[in-house]
């Protein structure tokens, strides 16, 4: 650098503010979205980069597993019981509705995969349906204790929807698994 | 001359081994849950990590560029590159060693702006303004020592105290500067073929406009996450 006077200040400036320019556009329109989705200019959103930050848009909420659908029918014999439960991560959804034609002992629990987290129960009751979505408040299995409190043989039949892996069902025998394409 | 070629040579085949690794600029969560797992010294795998580190650690990269865009004799190259090491490779031990806790943002965040004024200088922004000259070989070794705390908040989430941790600490950091050496012959590759061309000057002072551009959004990015973390 070998000038005799100070190279001159006004092209020097002016890419000096065009770079910050540069730079804020590129992190309001982009990279903030992404990463904190922090979403001022809501291009994150037009632009889809708001799901990579994780934040959710409150009437979605997306689901890490595969769709899949089970209808399974039990025989139970009185006061035969069985639990039968799907594996889901954690916020899987599952949409249910279960029929019996006897009364049916029922709880509806989660245990999770971790053995340090504590059992969950959502509903238990005497009855013969029950309809509803749960949501996997951990990873782990998600399912019913059911038992047949009638005097005779009962058929209860569950039809599932929902995002699980696998499902087990234990009786006095082994447990037994499920796996489903 | 035989060692240009070399270096080229060099700089190609690793350039093209490096990048069929994964990007990552923090160790890679594979990465780092494998050597979470081990205990005792493993120069190995420490070693690579480093070279892997900082062949993909673009801050590093784009601040060395920025130091290197302008030296022409291999004689201030190798100065410059030197200062950047010393100063990193200080900071890189003592960090780990002492157990410094130094939050990564903010240190990622000056990062970024090393960047910035490694550029600025480049379009002789100092030159224009201060009345004085910037000694920049004390900036880049007193950077150097920033961007080695930032190599230090990285690996300290994988290392352990105890058995091996001065083994596997100075792996890291020999690996460190082997994949700032390759990633150093890989750009002097693309910068010395540019140089030679006409347009460079007029492209070089656009291109340290973007660098300082880049050097912004990295500070950006890092003080929002300081800030809101």
């Amino acid at each position: 650098m070998n000038d005799n006077q100070a190279p001159s200040k006004k092209p020097i400036l002016l890419a000096t503010i065009a770079s910050m320019l540069i730079a804020a556009t590129v992190l309001f329109v982009a990279v903030l979205p992404a990463e904190y989705g922090f979403d001022p200019l809501g291009t994150g959103e037009q632009l889809g980069l708001i799901g990579l930050s994780g934040s959710q848009v409150s009437a979605l909420q997306q689901q890490p597993a595969k769709w899949r659908k089970d209808v399974i029918e039990f025989q139970l014999a009185p006061f035969e019981a069985l639990e039968y439960k799907y594996h889901m991560l954690e916020d899987g959804a599952l949409i249910f509705s279960w029929e019996a034609q006897e009364d049916v002992l029922f709880d509806l629990h989660s245990e999770a995969d971790d053995k340090a987290v504590a059992e969950q129960s959502f509903a238990k009751g005497r009855q013969r349906s029950d309809n509803g979505v749960l949501r996997a408040p951990f990873t782990g299995i998600h399912g019913w204790y059911f038992q047949n409190r009638g005097l005779g043989d009962m058929t209860l039949r569950l039809t599932v929807a929902g995002f699980f892996d696998y499902s087990v069902e234990m009786t006095d025998g082994p447990t037994q698994r499920y796996e489903f394409e | 001359m035989p060692v240009q070629m070399l270096v080229r040579l060099v700089g190609s085949l690793l350039l093209l081994g490096f990048v069929s690794a994964a990007w990552g600029h923090d160790i890679s969560a594979e990465n780092a849950e494998f050597v979470m797992g081990l205990s005792g010294a493993a120069p190995g795998p420490f070693l690579y990590l480093g070279a892997k580190h900082m062949f993909t650690g673009y801050d590093h990269l784009l601040f060395l560029l920025g130091v290197i865009f302008f030296l022409y004799r291999p004689r201030d190259i190798v100065l410059y590159v030197t200062l950047f090491t010393v100063g990193h490779s200080i900071t890189l031990l003592l960090g780990v060693l002492l157990g410094w806790q130094v939050n990564g943002h903010l240190v990622d965040a000056i990062i970024g702006l090393s960047i910035v004024y490694k550029a600025f200088e480049n379009i002789k922004g100092f030159e224009a303004f201060l009345p004085w000259e910037l000694n920049t070989r004390a900036a880049v070794f007193i950077f150097g020592l920033c961007h080695g705390l930032g190599l230090a908040t990285k690996l300290q989430d994988s290392v352990q105290d105890g058995d091996g941790l001065l083994t596997n600490l100075l792996s890291f950091n020999i690996g460190v500067e082997l994949g700032q050496l390759c990633a150093l012959a890989a750009i002097l590759l693309v910068l010395s073929s540019w140089r030679s061309r006409p347009s460079f000057q007029r492209q070089a002072f656009a291109v340290n406009t973007l660098l300082m551009g880049a050097g912004f959004v990295l500070f950006g990015y890092q003080i929002t996450g300081f800030l809101l973390v």
